[in-house]
């Protein structure tokens, strides 16, 4: 994350009302194309408008499409979706191509993510499948059968040596030395 | 810029002659009037306060007849036109022009409505859920996630994402969530009219039946006795022996003890379950035999 997004609203991956469970429904239902009659920086929405717009609008029936003239404005993008965002496009300068574009990802797109950053790229409702742990669930089935107090089991394990058992060792080890000593000056 | 440099160095005071005149020129250019009146917008702007919210259809851009055929389109259905419109006629609606009619004194035109759509579509509704959860589940439960599927909350969430919220002709605004999941079951029924029974039902699976995915039938259906009510369904399948063993415990005692008790039928392990006494354990374990024995985990194939 860098730090730009630091001030994004973060959330999860969601759709809306299981879309795609039972049958897949575009999110964008209508959008709404401003765009100025004579002004230069409208000069791609309209070439657009000539070109492509009717087949955009025969591809997706599910789609109103609006046209709104304005005069001496910027042309502009304004898309709603099915759960109630609207979403807000400047599209001074843009060429037809990038038009389309953008129209392209309006439509594709389940809501308005604009201002709000993705957390993980997965989610999940149901992040455990065996549940919750307890302190039965990985027992050692021997312990059904045992009997308390056991020798066995209630032997503690990795127990540091004393140091009176160093002691012995180090005696030993000095013995050992001063046979070998004595064998070899022999 | 280095050519200006060095033609200042060459008639510097020729130039310095008219540097005053220059920067008058250029001073001149400065629009004064611009800050304080974006300032005075600004704070006008701030005293009225937000715009009200408007209905969507009361927006210039608004051409009801392409709504209402996008609606359909949107949703891969063929909706009969008329039928459609009178299922997003509300009652009240329909009253009111007729009264306004009336009083303009123009030609008595009577406006139907979707009273008897609702109803008729909330029928289909519940029979399809009734239909299809009865192959699954016991009475009990089934009808508890049909009265889940049903709530107004549930089809006015359904309705409002199917782009119903704008295109339904009422007086009020914003529009209820009553009204929302009313002409949701209305277009049901006008869906009916306009094909047949299964494509009806089939957009009931599609999109009521579907927002049950991803939910667990047992925070659906809580029964306040698990353990009572394991027993009253094992009698009717002609089980009268159960038996609860306490399988482990942990810490008894203490603040963090955990007992675990499983419910046998017929020295047959149905159900295991855990909790911080033995009594909450109980009910666990009689809840995890009830999701086994009604088979609530399993995927519903249609």
């Amino acid at each position: 994350m860098s730090n730009s997004h630091i001030f994004l609203k973060p959330g999860f991956i969601n759709v809306p009302l299981q879309n795609g469970i039972g049958r897949y429904v575009g999110q964008l239902q209508r959008v709404v194309l401003k765009f100025c009659k004579n002004n230069g920086s409208s000069r791609g929405m309209r070439e657009f408008i000539e070109s492509d717009l009717v087949n955009f609008a025969k591809n997706n029936p599910g789609i109103v499409v609006y046209l709104k003239p304005r005069r001496h404005r910027t042309a502009v993008i304004k898309a709603e979706y099915l759960n109630g965002d609207t979403q807000w496009l400047s599209c001074r300068n843009f060429s037809k191509d990038e038009i389309y574009k953008w129209l392209e990802l309006l439509r594709k797109q389940q809501k308005n993510h604009e201002g709000s950053r993705i957390r993980k790229l997965w989610h999940t409702e149901n992040p455990s499948i065996q549940g919750p742990w307890t302190p039965f669930t990985f027992r050692d089935p021997k312990l059904n059968l045992a009997t308390f107090p056991d020798e066995e089991l209630g032997k503690s394990e990795n127990v540091a040596s004393t140091s009176q058992d160093e002691l012995v060792e180090m005696f030993k080890r000095q013995k050992l030395l001063e046979l070998e000593a004595a064998s070899a000056s022999n | 810029m280095t050519m200006y440099k060095q033609s200042f160095s060459l008639f510097g005071r020729c130039i310095s002659q008219y540097n005053n005149y220059f920067r008058i020129a250029d001073s001149r250019n400065i629009k004064r009037w611009v800050s304080p009146t974006l300032k005075e917008l600004y704070k006008r702007r701030e005293k009225v306060g937000p715009e009200p919210e408007r209905p969507r259809s009361s927006y210039l851009e608004w051409n009801y007849e392409a709504e209402l055929y996008a609606f359909g389109q949107r949703l891969g259905e063929e909706l009969d036109r008329d039928l459609l419109k009178q299922a997003l006629v509300q009652r009240e609606y329909a009253n009111l022009q007729e009264i306004q009619s009336h009083e303009k004194g123009s030609s008595l035109q009577t406006i139907i409505h979707n009273h008897e759509q609702i109803q008729d579509g909330e029928q289909i509704i519940s029979n399809y859920l009734k239909k299809e959860f009865d192959k699954v589940y016991p009475e009990d439960i089934a009808n508890s996630v049909i009265k889940y599927l049903t709530t107004e909350e549930m089809l006015s969430h359904i309705g409002s994402h199917i782009g119903l919220k704008d295109i339904i002709l009422t007086n009020e605004f914003p529009v209820s969530k009553k009204t929302i999941s009313d002409t949701f079951k209305a277009v049901v029924s006008a869906l009916k009219q306009s094909q047949d029974l299964q494509r009806a039902e089939n957009f009931v699976k599609d999109f009521v039946l579907s927002q049950l995915n991803g939910k667990d039938v047992i925070d659906i259906w809580n029964p306040k006795e698990p353990y009572e009510y394991l027993t009253k369904l094992l009698k009717e399948r002609g089980i009268t022996s159960v038996e609860p063993r306490l399988c482990n415990q942990s810490a008894s005692n203490t603040i963090l003890g955990c007992f675990q008790v499983g419910l046998y039928t017929d020295k047959k392990l149905v159900g295991i379950g855990w909790g911080e006494n033995i009594k909450i354990a109980k009910e666990t374990a009689a809840l995890d035999a009830l999701q086994k024995l009604c088979k609530l985990n399993k995927v519903i194939k249609s």
